[in-house]
């Protein structure tokens, strides 16, 4: 029921970055913000190539958009069927410090998100960006294997 | 024609490769292209001789050369014309001060320490003047200042900059007869009708299957490349201003944009990046590093001596640190750009190629690996000092 905001979870982030994992917690957070009436902020975070040349970073932050814009066309449909407060967003830059700092800005409740990321080097590195959020998030961080 | 086919069969499956370990890695595709360039000549010329590769192959060379061109034209339809019209001074004085400073300390440290000749100088000034509009740019939209003026004057004078290295490039190496004056005074006629003549023949002829565009583009570049070269002038000089002057409309449109970025990351610069490779010597690297430290020095200090005035005039004190750090990358494409310009034309050897293309790397690489090393949300940063200093306080207080 809207207006009912008691619980200490009133706004929720989840990490997204279009993986499995991310869609797992993002399903995850969509639920939990449903029996919590809390909103759910759905984060992107985009990182450049490093070192970035100029025409390539243009080209994978078009991408990056479109991407994730497409995915979250999917979130959004889930989200009505649910009945859940629903934002998204698309940052630029590392995922962690972004993160963390949206959810501070944004006086967040409750980080979500999930364990592995998508690339074989972050696999290989378990969690190594809920990891890091883990240790500098000024809230809880819900982690989903 | 079978030896072409299996040849080019080659190099796309570098080109596959490269962009693998840049996905994987999450580093630039150029990055990684010049390495395997590198690597892939290293093994290749061991095993088969150093014309393995047939990185001077004449069509090899054509691919190479038409994606440094047209990387160069949408480097510089990434201009904002407004954020420049509006930011134009500071963006001229930090620019051409960005320039100068490590364009005379490089060209100097070349010359009286490493005791090269006066032309090959010059050249190590040119290819380590860049300043990496990317990085700058990464970096802006990450923390924000890409909206406030600060990051704007910042991202004009990294143009300016580029646009001085492009310049030098063109005409310092130049032998100034009478087709240097028509080359200069063509092109001061064309960068003057363009802005004018391209949206409405685009308007009229174009957003068609024919890619009537895409053709219109690649004639004009290769007609004032053409002009270019007959001059004794370089490619990517009118390339790189031709972008800028249709930045406020080709720029513009995304559709066009998008289509010449598929051309060019697809098929062309894969080329131009691992032929750029495979001209650096290994052995020479190793031989000689001292000289690779030289000239890495003298584009970090030199970039810092320049912009130290610049920085306190325009009393960016606030903002200094990241400022100087930011300013420090090199420009992956025109610091390559610039350095094979040097080895085609005879002006260096593949020994001075090989340290300059190292420190080029190097210079868009240290930055970002210190950067990451040492990672630490910064906004916290001076939150958490803040925090442990008041409980300091607290402490005594309540003693």
């Amino acid at each position: 029921m809207k207006g009912r905001r008691h619980s200490q979870f009133q706004k929720i982030l989840v990490g997204f970055d279009g993986s499995h994992q991310g869609e797992k917690a993002t399903e995850t957070a969509l639920v939990l913000a449903k029996s919590l009436d809390s909103t759910l902020l759905v984060f992107a975070v985009a990182r450049p190539p490093e070192p970035a040349t100029m025409v390539e970073l243009d080209a994978m932050l078009d991408d990056a958009r479109e991407h994730f814009e497409v995915q979250f066309k999917k979130i959004v449909q889930r989200a009505n069927e649910l009945d859940v407060e629903l934002r998204t967003d698309i940052a630029v830059g590392h995922p962690v410090e972004q993160i963390v700092h949206r959810a501070e800005t944004d006086h967040v409740d409750l980080i979500v998100l999930g364990r592995r990321g998508k690339s074989r080097f972050e696999r290989m590195l378990v969690g190594s960006t809920a990891e890091k959020v883990l240790r500098y998030a000024h809230c809880p961080v819900m982690v989903v294997c | 024609m079978q030896n072409v086919w299996a040849l080019a069969s080659l190099w796309v499956g570098l080109a596959l490769l490269a962009t693998l370990l840049a996905i994987w890695f999450k580093i630039s595709t150029a990055l990684t292209e010049i390495v395997v360039g590198t690597v892939a000549q290293l093994f290749i010329g061991a095993l088969v001789g150093t014309k393995g590769l047939g990185a001077s192959s004449e069509w090899i060379t054509f691919l190479a050369g038409t994606g440094a061109i047209v990387l160069t034209f949408l480097a510089g339809a990434e201009l904002d014309p407004v954020i420049f019209r509006t930011k134009w001074k500071e963006a001229m004085v930090v620019g051409l001060v960005g320039f100068i400073g490590p364009f005379l300390g490089c060209t100097a440290v070349a010359h009286y320490i490493l005791h090269w000749a006066v032309r090959p100088s010059w050249l190590a000034g040119v290819a380590l003047s860049t300043t990496s509009v990317a990085v700058v740019y990464a970096v802006m939209l990450e923390l924000g200042f890409n909206k406030t003026d600060f990051g704007k004057a910042i991202l004009a004078a990294c143009f300016v900059n580029d646009l001085g290295t492009v310049i030098a490039l063109g005409l310092i190496f130049s032998p100034f007869t009478i087709r240097t004056l028509i080359f200069v005074v063509v092109s001061i006629v064309v960068f003057f009708i363009l802005p004018f003549l391209t949206p409405r023949f685009f308007k009229h002829y174009g957003g068609r299957v024919s890619e009537l565009e895409a053709k219109y583009l690649l004639f004009l570049l290769f007609g004032m490349g053409g002009l270019a070269v007959w001059s004794g002038s370089e490619a990517v000089l009118p390339a790189y201003i031709i972008g800028m002057v249709l930045a406020g409309t080709v720029g513009k449109d995304h559709a066009l944009v998008r289509r010449l970025r598929t051309l060019t990351f697809g098929l062309l610069t894969p080329f131009y990046f691992i032929r750029a490779g495979s001209f650096v010597s290994v052995p020479v690297l190793i031989k000689a590093p001292l000289v690779f430290a030289a000239l890495f020095g003298a584009k970090m200090v030199s970039k810092i001596v320049g912009l130290f005035p610049t920085v306190k005039a325009f009393k960016y004190q606030r903002e200094e640190g990241l400022y100087y750090t930011l300013m420090m990358s090199t420009g992956l494409t025109f610091g390559t750009i610039s350095a094979l310009f040097g080895l085609s034309h005879g002006v260096i050897d593949q020994a001075q190629y090989s340290h300059l293309v190292a420190t080029v790397i190097a210079s868009a690489v240290i930055p970002t690996m210190f950067a990451n090393a040492w990672f630490m949300p910064r906004h916290l940063l001076p939150k958490a000092e803040k925090e442990v200093a008041a409980k300091e306080v607290s402490a005594v207080t309540t003693d």
